[in-house]
């Protein structure tokens, strides 16, 4: 039963029986009914179609195409034992690493900023921070294409070389710097929101607290700010980390043939080479790697350690 | 300037701030700038102003087609992702039963789940059922990575109806259907809103399960735009990219008004 039917209920001994009328709805079903639609769609389009490409990693794929016994973990060993694929692994891993801690490092004066000014410094940063979310990752990632191109054409190499800060144009396209610029740009507000949310939260007499007391910005800023940040920070380390290891589009436009990524091998795989039973073994350890991430960001952030961020 | 920043420390932390803004805003501003270039090859600077380059997209079979798939694909998934995540939204903040969490982490997880690999497991699935309408598979899939997003603003904007209000409906005579029509609905009209724009431009800009599900047939816009980006190098590529780009920008001022941007986005 839920609480407005306790509700009513209690009120309606109070309320004289005659003004109740009879009503099919009287006898409705339980409202946790409702989520089932729901959850039969993502059961059988999510759910079972996951299981299904698990179980196709551990199967084998015969001249035919068809993919049925003997189950094997040969996939797995193949992706971590052949140099040109354990190297994209480390490539994906490298690049989602350092773009976190870059849009840590980056995104807490943002957040800072956004949550301790005027309201309305605070509406035009959080406009330039999210609206670019919702511009297609395809989009962007030209933008970039056309900022980094190489040679004395493209927007960077041109304000370099016009202000003498370089000679010949340099190379950026097409490398993993590319890519983590790129995945920067978009996967950024990721890092911003989850920050800017936990300090709002902070109550701001501490850190006065602390000043009065005689520190310093950045040490009120190490011992207080920082550590009641922490929930924050784990959300939008967790969300910049799972997204930047799944991208596809980003380096596809920006990594070239230097900065193939997990999603490229996995595009690869399936519609040039047709191997299903390796390209489901590269998307099962993406799936390992993301879902580990967040397993450990919901213990950190469940456990007593961090508070919750909301 | 708040009082709180001063010295050294306030120095960094506008500069940084600064720096990022400039970061976030100059490939979109050059996009933009490069569209109206007079010139046969996309450079920098850019040179003169002409709108051609928009003449030419907007006669652009491929595009124009492209629009129209990406525009209906956007509008079904906004509706579906309605009609599922709405109801459920409802049970999981109403509804008192065994196993509530974990239910809830189940219908938002496409959400942490790498896109490309919903899509690539669906369409081994939709395969293997002999679904060969790329239309309907794509909307399958739009469906299953928006409606989490409906299922979380509508879940925060439920939180907040007062149930006293449903309550005095009820005991004053309404039925349940009456009063969420009347009481319920009108308090989380602009949750569900955003929600359902959040669906429209989620299946408007998805890549990653889209690139599985898409034929030739049926490409919608982002997938016709990858396309040309390899195969094309006139302002033409700029152009189409900056009508996606005042597209979005519509969108994120309806938010704006709807909601509010930093609570729609909210996790």
């Amino acid at each position: 039963m839920t609480t407005s039917d306790d509700a009513v209920a209690v009120l309606s001994i109070q309320a004289p029986p005659a003004t109740r009328r009879a009503s099919p709805w009287r006898l409705a079903l339980p409202v946790g009914l409702l989520a089932v639609p729901m959850l039969a769609f993502l059961t059988y389009f999510f759910f079972y179609p996951a299981l299904g490409l698990l179980l196709s990693s551990i199967q084998t794929q015969d001249g035919r195409g068809i993919i049925g016994r003997p189950f094997t973990l040969a996939h797995y060993a193949r992706l971590i034992n052949v140099e040109l694929y354990a190297r994209v692994l480390w490539t994906t891993l490298r690049i989602s690493i350092i773009t976190s801690a870059l849009a840590t490092v980056l995104a807490y004066p943002v957040a800072l900023v956004m949550v301790k000014s005027r309201p309305m410094v605070t509406r035009i940063i959080t406009l330039i921070v999210i609206a670019p979310l919702i511009v297609s990752v395809v989009v962007r990632g030209y933008g970039w294409q056309l900022v980094l191109q190489n040679g004395p054409k493209g927007m960077l190499n041109w304000i370099l070389m016009t202000l003498h800060i370089v000679d010949a144009p340099i190379s950026v396209l097409y490398t993993e710097v590319a890519v983590v610029i790129g995945s920067l740009h978009v996967f950024f507000p990721m890092m911003v929101l989850p920050l800017a949310s936990a300090l709002s939260k902070i109550d701001p007499n501490l850190e006065d607290a602390a000043r009065m007391l005689g520190a310093p910005w950045w040490k009120v800023f190490i011992r207080v700010t920082l550590p009641l940040s922490m929930p924050g920070f784990v959300a939008g380390f967790t969300l910049v980390f799972s997204l930047t290891a799944g991208s596809f589009v980003i380096p596809a436009i920006l990594g070239g043939a230097s900065a193939i990524m997990l999603g490229n091998l996995i595009e690869q795989q399936i519609f040039v080479v047709y191997d299903w039973p390796f390209g489901a073994a590269i998307a099962a350890v993406l799936v390992g790697l993301v879902l580990a991430v967040n397993g450990v960001s919901m213990w950190l952030l469940e456990g007593r350690r961090l508070r919750r961020p909301d | 300037m708040d009082e709180r920043f001063s010295g050294f420390g306030a120095f960094i932390l506008y500069t940084i701030t600064a720096g990022m803004m400039l970061f976030i805003l100059a490939p979109l501003l050059l996009v933009m700038a490069v569209s109206v270039s007079d010139s046969y090859f996309v450079t920098f600077p850019p040179q003169g102003f002409t709108l051609k380059w928009y003449a030419k997209v907007l006669q652009d079979r491929d595009f124009l087609e492209a629009m129209r798939l990406s525009i209906l694909l956007a509008l079904g998934t906004t509706a579906g992702s309605l009609l599922f995540g709405v109801p459920a939204a409802f049970a999981l903040v109403r509804g008192k039963f065994f196993g509530l969490a974990a239910i809830k982490g189940f219908l938002l997880s496409p959400l942490i789940f790498p896109a490309l690999v919903t899509g690539l497991a669906l369409l081994q699935v939709l395969t293997k059922l002999g679904s060969q309408d790329a239309r309907l598979n794509l909307l399958i899939g739009h469906v299953v990575v928006t409606s989490p997003y409906v299922i979380r603003t509508v879940v925060t904007s439920l939180q907040l109806v007062d149930e006293n209000l449903e309550d005095a409906a009820r005991t004053l005579g309404a039925n349940r259907l009456r009063t969420f029509w009347r009481v319920t609905l009108p308090q989380i009209a602009s949750g569900v809103a955003a929600g359902g724009l959040f669906a429209f431009m989620v299946s408007f800009d998805n890549y990653p399960v889209t690139m599985w599900l898409a034929n030739s047939e049926y490409s919608p816009v982002p997938l016709v735009l990858m396309r040309q980006l390899v195969n094309v190098f006139d302002p033409s590529v700029p152009a189409m990219s900056t009508i996606i780009i005042l597209m979005a920008m519509v969108g994120v001022l309806l938010l704006e008004k709807l909601v509010g941007l930093r609570r729609a986005l909210a996790a």
